[in-house]
């Protein structure tokens, strides 16, 4: 269905992976993160980068009916996320392409690419299913 | 162990994940579970508590590899919990932002919250940094 891949309301990137400031050498980390950076600038200037930020390996989780709050693995965890940006592009296959630049791919970094939904994809679900029980 | 009650000047970005726990309930109740959820963040929002948040589609691909070869589809990787919105949020500590997440109308159904500061600097070039100065002065 090509409609799956055009989304009006732009991609975001989300960076998974285990904490990058170990294991590189000092010259290796500085290459990484200069070109990371020039590479939202980049974006940025073109206007298909909107936002961005990276997040700080620490944090807390929140869940559950009675709302425990428990630390999490951020720093070893390979699928925790450091950082994201959201990017204004017409279609999947454009933010695939821009996910494909992440300068810290060759080190393990994942990049993971997910439509943002105009609205909660759940209402929109109910909605549809509603319109359907009505014919 | 970090102090709950530091302040941070970026705010914090609340992270939610489930799994499709909306397949078990009823239509009145999860169109319940959705206007208390909009209500909640758009008081957040009202308060200057929170900036507009996104929800995410279910779909997507995930991109790795050493040259980004390998795109596959998602939802993604071991992750049993997928990634389906996130909020950010203008407040001072992280004790704020927890008290906030726990206030998440969809808890009740099993989702989890992570609650991560947004760095002010990216880490990776705070630590470029710091080993160009360790290397300065191993030389000196």
């Amino acid at each position: 269905m090509s409609t799956q891949n055009q989304n009006q309301n732009g991609y975001m990137l989300l960076f998974r992976g285990t904490d990058l400031r170990k294991g590189l050498s000092p010259e290796e980390l500085q290459k990484v993160t200069d070109n990371w950076m020039a590479w939202f600038k980049r974006l940025t200037e073109e206007g298909k980068a909107v936002a961005g930020n990276p997040l700080e390996r620490e944090g807390k989780i929140v869940s559950g009916k009675d709302r425990i709050v428990s630390d999490g693995p951020f720093t070893e965890s390979k699928e925790a996320i450091g950082g994201y940006f959201l990017l204004d592009v017409p279609t999947l296959d454009e933010a695939i392409a821009i996910a494909k630049e992440c300068p810290g791919l060759p080190y393990g970094i994942r990049v993971e690419v997910r439509p943002v939904a105009g609205e909660c994809p759940i209402a929109a679900d109910i909605r549809a299913e509603a319109l359907f029980a009505q014919v | 162990m970090q102090n709950m009650n530091t302040q941070k000047q970026n705010g914090y970005m609340l992270l939610f994940r489930s799994d499709e726990w909306y397949e078990e309930l009823s239509h009145d109740e999860i169109q319940k579970v959705i206007s208390q959820n909009n209500d909640w963040i758009e008081g957040l929002i009202a308060q200057g508590k929170a900036k507009p948040g996104h929800a995410l589609q279910r779909n997507g691909a995930t991109v790795s590899g050493k040259t980004g070869r390998t795109v596959s589809d998602g939802p993604f990787a071991e992750s049993k919990e997928v990634l389906g919105g996130f909020l950010l949020l203008d407040v001072e500590t992280i004790a704020e932002a927890i008290a906030i997440a726990q206030r998440s109308p969809t808890l009740a159904y099993g989702t989890s919250i992570e609650v991560r500061p947004v760095a002010e600097e990216c880490p990776l070039d705070v630590r470029a940094r710091e080993l160009a100065r360790q290397e300065q002065f191993a030389t000196a």
